[in-house]
This record gives structure tokens, sequence and C-alpha cells, in this order.
């Protein structure tokens, strides 16, 4: 009644059901072993219920089975949809990214296998039914393996990027896009040449590109990166008069919204100058609305290279030890203009008011007033 | 195409939908006349065709004639179907000859209503550019909204006696005779601010600053409405604008920079005192109020409110509503009072604020016992996840009702 296979499918079936029970008891009910033991009884099962109703794929004698008539081809993708199986317990217990590597393998899976199949039974001649698959696939294979290479291609670049030293960084740049084109040139005045020639240098620069990656994963990223993020420079604003290695890199000097400002900040011979629409003159203080973002401009018209700071009173970060709190623009040159959003949810404490000043030009500040 | 028609298929359509409007002219004549007798109300506070200032004078001399021009053109429009529909109705008879293009015809329908339009245009684009001016400005209000109430702060103005920041909700006070201009922005959704009477809507957008001219030509109160669909209780998101006289405007200014009094020791508005400190200041803020040790209290709405503010209730008793204007903080004979009274004598009424025996003790008795249960808001604490656990609109305190007595107390000191 049951053919080999079946009873070794039941077998395994019913011992990965006892190791579940065995876990859920002697563990604990809820642990990721007990997930990975569930999947692994749900896929032995399933496994075994097709065997079990396809009777193994066992033809008794003397009958033609459709199978006979013509071999299908050869598949890749029931390995693939085991391995994302796989990938999908091995993801519910480690990462998520795992697990949506499984979903997808499965998916294609599916779908690949599916359409290979029906294919299959189209007609007699495998030519002809390997024309089909490719006509209904090719159109959805393509594109993906294209923006797969092509992410590929950017991640391996962009480690070896960020794994050089910038001078190096800008001369391995440029001499892969050289390399590139005169490559590229080459080619194309000599289209005569074999494909396999062609194929041969686009698998090299390849799997080049994507080994000098991996060891570039491997070497890690280069010191000053390494250090700006254990500093975390990239996030810590310094206000000083000084320029900041870091805050201050990539100056931005222009902006496009002005409708939004709520005040204009001028630094005009050393004199700094607040300006409110719809208030005739300049002010020597602004109101900003609490616990809602105010965005001002900042503009130097003054020589030299100035940012715009926001002193906004203290706050405790332990017990009995305040700290400043300061926010500012990046230090700009002249003639330039940048934004500072200052969001303040609570008034000053009388007596020491919020304010705005240039850091190293002393005796000038704009009150900032909230209501 | 077989065109011949069957005359009795004809007239039968006919018949039947002459029964139809015999059956509905009731219905008919019913909606036609409760929209005529809608159009004669006196008492619509936002009525568009009623302008108080200059602003809203502007639009309406540019809406009426356009509105005669449209509905001029409506009807012909609407005539000339009605005519076509019935004069060359399906009789049975043969298809028409059919002709195609007239250019002379053709020609002439488009330059009528372009030449119409041109001329709207010209007037349409004055007026806005008008309503968009901000060069002579003589006041500007810092107008802020957030579900579901406005907030107004007055920045400093030496001009108006506005020494220190004024900062207040529900009620926009204005001088008559004034060019104002409202610089509005929203904490939290777009919302748009509307007083029909000065001005048209504006909207106001979170991260942005729109301005807004209003001014009055008399002492009043000109009611509006959030205009822009803004959560549960949009509809409930109301305002006021009121002008004074310049003197009483100055009287106004004066009052609101006065500095807090503490109620007297021993009495139930101290008590009333120490119940606010322990419940409301969480969020409200009432200037100068200070802790028994002196120390000031400084509200904290941006730990306990989704958009990052409460209204500021100094000086709570110099206005006559609450709650985002929903509810009224005097009684409707006192209001009545200050509504309809002459404009000499408005500023003087409203100056007078609300004593006990003109309070809505109702309504904020209520409000103070459950507020979520007078003003749809998102302020039941086992719905909060979304925010963070904060509040949108005010929550339930569950206070006793001798703390709501004492409450009452201490509020109609905040004059």
């Amino acid at each position: 009644m049951f053919t080999p296979g079946s009873k070794y499918l039941i077998a395994i079936t019913a011992l990965s059901t006892v190791s579940l029970a065995l876990y859920m008891l002697l563990v604990h009910p809820s642990a990721l072993g007990a997930v990975a033991l569930i999947g692994l009884v749900a896929a032995t099962s399933l496994i075994t219920g097709v065997a079990l109703f396809t009777r193994d794929g066992h033809t008794p004698e003397g009958q033609t089975s459709a199978a006979t008539v013509d071999t299908p081809t050869p598949s890749m993708w029931p390995l693939v949809g085991a391995a994302g199986f796989a990938l999908l317990l091995v993801g519910t217990i480690t990462t998520p990214i795992v697990f949506i590597f499984g979903i997808v393998a499965i998916f294609a899976a599916l779908v690949e296998w599916t359409v290979q199949a029906w294919s299959e039974g189209a007609s007699g001649d495998n030519a002809y039914n390997a024309s089909i698959r490719q006509r209904i696939l090719n159109p959805i294979e393509y594109p993906i393996l294209a923006a797969v290479g092509v992410a590929v291609i950017i991640f391996s670049f962009s480690r070896v990027m960020l794994a050089t030293n910038k001078d190096a960084g800008a001369i391995i740049f440029i001499v892969v896009a050289a390399v590139v084109s005169v490559v590229g040139m080459l080619i194309s005045l000599r289209p005569s040449l074999k494909k396999s020639i062609i194929g041969t240098i686009v698998v090299v620069a390849a799997v080049g590109l994507i080994g000098a990656g991996i060891a570039s994963m491997g070497i890690g990223l280069r010191e000053d990166l390494v250090v700006a993020a254990e500093e975390d420079h990239y996030a810590h604003q310094e206000c000083g008069a000084e320029k900041s290695d870091h805050f201050d890199k990539g100056v931005s000097e222009t902006i496009s919204a002005t409708s939004g400002a709520d005040a204009t900040i001028e630094l005009i011979d050393g004199k700094l100058t607040a300006q409110v629409q719809g208030i005739e003159g300049l002010q020597d203080s602004i109101t900003v609305r609490r616990a809602n973002p105010s965005n001002i401009i900042f503009r130097n018209k003054d020589a030299g290279e100035f940012r715009l700071a926001a002193n906004l009173g203290k706050k405790q970060i332990a017990d009995g030890v305040m700290e400043d709190v300061v926010t500012c623009t990046q230090l700009i040159s002249e003639g330039a203009e940048q934004w500072l959003t200052l969001t303040i949810n609570k008034p000053a404490v009388s007596g020491e008011p919020y304010t705005l000043s240039i850091p190293g030009l002393e005796g000038q500040s704009i009150v900032v007033v909230v209501p | 195409m077989n065109h011949t028609k069957n005359p009795s298929n004809g007239m039968t359509l006919v018949n039947r939908l002459g029964g139809v409007i015999c059956r509905l002219k009731p219905l008919i004549l019913g909606t036609a006349g409760t929209v005529f007798l809608a159009s004669c109300g006196r008492n619509a506070p936002q009525d568009t065709f009623q302008p108080k200032g200059p602003n809203a004078q502007k639009i309406d001399t540019l809406q009426k004639p356009v509105f005669a021009v449209a509905g001029i053109i409506g009807v012909i429009v609407a005539v000339a179907v009605v005519y076509s529909m019935v004069k060359f109705r399906d009789r049975g008879q043969p298809i028409p000859k059919q002709s195609h293009g007239n250019p002379a015809l053709e020609i002439t329908l488009t330059i009528i209503p372009a030449l119409i339009l041109a001329v709207v245009g010209v007037f349409t684009f004055r007026t806005v550019f008008d309503l968009n001016k901000t060069s002579d400005t003589e006041m500007i209000i810092n107008v802020t909204g957030q579900q579901w109430w406005w907030e107004y702060d007055y920045p400093a103005n030496n001009e108006y006696g506005i020494t220190q920041p004024i900062i207040t909700s529900g009620q926009l006070v204005i001088p008559v005779g004034t060019k104002v201009l409202l610089r509005e922005t929203s904490r939290d959704v777009i919302h748009s601010y509307w007083i029909p009477a000065l001005n048209g809507k504006r909207d106001a957008v979170p991260g942005r600053i729109t301005t807004n001219r209003i001014e009055a030509d008399e002492p009043g109160i000109y009611a509006g409405q959030c205009t822009e669909f803004c959560g549960l209780s949009h509809a409930n998101m109301r305002m006021e604008a009121v002008a004074l006289s310049k003197e009483d405007f100055a009287k106004w200014v004066s009052n609101q920079l006065k500095t807090y009094t503490a109620p007297a020791e021993n009495t139930l508005a101290k008590e009333g005192e120490a119940v606010f400190l322990n419940q409301c200041t969480r969020c409200h803020q009432v200037n100068g109020l200070t802790r028994a040790d002196g120390t000031p209290v400084i509200a904290a709405p941006d730990e306990n409110v989704w958009s990052g503010a409460a209204p500021n209730l100094s000086h709570l008793m110099s206005r006559n509503t609450f709650a985002g204007a929903m509810f009224n903080l005097v009684t409707p004979e006192c209001r009545t009072d200050v509504w309809k009274s002459e404009s000499l004598t408005f500023g003087a009424k409203y100056l007078a604020g609300v004593d006990e025996p003109c309070l809505n003790q109702t309504d904020l008795r209520g409000w103070l016992r459950n507020a979520p249960a007078m003003k749809p808001m998102y302020a039941n604490p086992a719905l909060l996840a979304a925010t963070g656990g904060k509040y949108r609109g005010m929550p339930n305190l569950g206070l006793s009702e001798s703390d709501i007595e004492k409450l009452v107390a201490y509020l109609l000191t905040l004059k």
C-alpha cells in the first residue's frame, strides 16, 4: 500500500513530530527551537502528503504514464524552493533579511516552476515548450536580473570606496571609469568580436568587483568614518566660533524656500539685525511660537565666516548637572544664507531669555521670546 | 442603424416623466422654498455677504457681480437646455438632418466666454493682490491652529502698548480700523482660518507661515469656523474675532499685561489654585503662577499633548468662550447682551469680562467633570498607543465635585 519513499517520509514526519512534542514539553513551548521544529513538521507533512497522494510516482506495470512519453527537462527550481523554505525557517530565528530572502526564493521558485511545468505540457516538443516558457518569463526575468546585477555592482563598489582613503578612492573611481570607457569603445570598434570574449570580460570584471567588495567588507570602513561614527560627529553640532572638522563639512550656502520663515536674521558690518514679515524696520527681538518648528533665515553679509547660534537655556542631564542647550547653523561665508529651525516647547525662565547670537562676536544678540 | 421610432413609446416615456414630476412636485417645491427661506435668514453670523471690514468688502465687491454674471449665464444655459429638451423631444419623428461645423457660431461662442473670463480675471487678480498686501500692516498677530482650537499671540508692539507678548485663545481681539496681519501656521494638521465678515479664508499649514489681512470697521464680535477638515472635532473648532475701539483695545492690552494676583488665603479660590497646580498645570499655563516655594510654574503640554500645546489660561475670564470657542463662558443672556449691544457700549460690556452671575456654570462644570464627553477628542488613555500616550484634546481628569467647585472659584479670579 505504501511505497518505500512514502514510508521513509512518514517516518521523518513522525520523528520530527515526536521531537517537537519532547522539545515543547522538556524545553519550552514557545522557544525559538519549537518554531523551527514546527516548520520542520509542516514541511515534512506537506512532502509526505504529496508523496502519498501521487503514490510516490509509482506506475503499475503495463500502464503508460504521461510522464514517460516525454521526459521533463531538468529544473533547478525545486532546489531553490527548498532553499527558500530553509531560509524562511532560519530567518524566523535569526534576522528578518534572511526571512525576506526565503520569501523571495519561494515566490520565485513557485512562479518559475509553475510556468515551466505548464509549458512542458504544451506539446511533445521540448524546444517549443522552452520557447513558450521564455516568452512568458523572460520579460520578467531580465529586468529583475538586471536590477539585481546593478544593485550588486553598486553595493560592491560602495564597499570599496568606503574602505579606501579618500585620495585613493578618487583615483580608483577615475581609473575604473576610464577602463569601462576604453573597453566599451574597443568593443564598439570591433563589432565582430566573439560573444564569448565579451562575456568573459564582463564576467571577469563582475567577479573582480564583487570580490573586491567582499574583501573591502572584510577590511571595514576607513579610519575617519569609524571615528566619526563612534563619536557621532554628524549628529552632534559644534557651535563654536571655530570651524568644525565634521559639522561644517559640505556647507549649504543657499536656501530655496523663503515663505515659511518666521524671521530673517542678518549680520551686517558686525551688527546682528532681525526682520519680521509684517513689522516695519529692524527688530531686537523676535517672537517664536511655543511647541512649533519655527524657521529662521540667517544671512551673513559680513566679511568672514560666521554661524548663528540659538542659546535656549539649560537642561538637566543628571542630578545637579546642567548643560547649555544650543543649536546653530553651519559656518557660512559672506553672501551665504542658511536655515535654522527652532522648536521651543517652553517659555524662558525669567531673567534668562533665549537669544540668537554669533559665536565669537561679542555684544550682538537678538532676544527670542516664547509667549 | 434603424432610426425609425415608435410614436407610442416616445409618448409613453414623456407621460411617465410627467407623472414622476407631478408626484415629486411637493418635494421639489418644498426644497426650493426651504432654500429660498434659508437665504432670507438674518441670524447668520458667518454670512459671506455681510462684510464688516475693507478686506471682506473687497471680496464682496468682486463676488456679487461675478455671481450675477454667472447666474445670468446659468439661467440662459438652463433655459436653452430645457427649451431644447421640450421643443425637440422625441415624438417618434425622423432624425433631422445632421450638420457639422459652423465656424462663425463656434468662434462667437469661444470669444464671448473668453472675454467674460478675461474681465472677471482682471478684477479677481487685482483683488487677490490687494488681499495679499502686507506692506501697510499696522499690527501683527501670530495665529496657531491645533486640534481643535486656535492660539493667538501678540508680539511686543509699543505703538499699541504691548510691552510684553500677549497670549490668548478662542477669541482674537483686534482694534477697529487697524490693518492687522495674521501670521498663520499649524502645530499638527492643516487647518483654515476664516472670519467671513472680515476676510476670506487662509490655510494654516504646518511648517509654513501664511498671511491673512483682517480689519474691522465697527466694534463687535465676528464669528468664524475652521474650514479645512482637521479631524474628529473639526466642526467644533470655532473662532471669534472681537473688534474693540482703539481706547478699549488699549484697556484690553493693559488688562492682559497685568501681573498675576493670587487668591486670598483661606478662600475657596485659594483651594482651587492648589487643585489647579496639582491637576491643570501639566498642560495649562497661567502666567505668574508660582508654587508654594515661590518657583514659577511652567506648564509642560509638550510632554502630555500630541500637538505640543494647550490653551494658556491667563486672564481666562476676559474671554467669552472656552474649549476652542465651542462653549460660551457666559450665560446665553449675558452673551446676547454683549453681542447685541451698540457699538458705543460694546467695548465696556466686553471688557467687563465674566463674573459669577454671568458665568456659564453648566458647561464649565461639565467640561471640568468630563471634557471628552462634551467634545469629541482623542483622550481615552487606552487608545493612545499611536501617539505615545499623548492626548489630542483634554482628558477626563476624574475630578471630584468638590475639586470642581474649587476650580470654578479659582478660574473666576483669572480676569
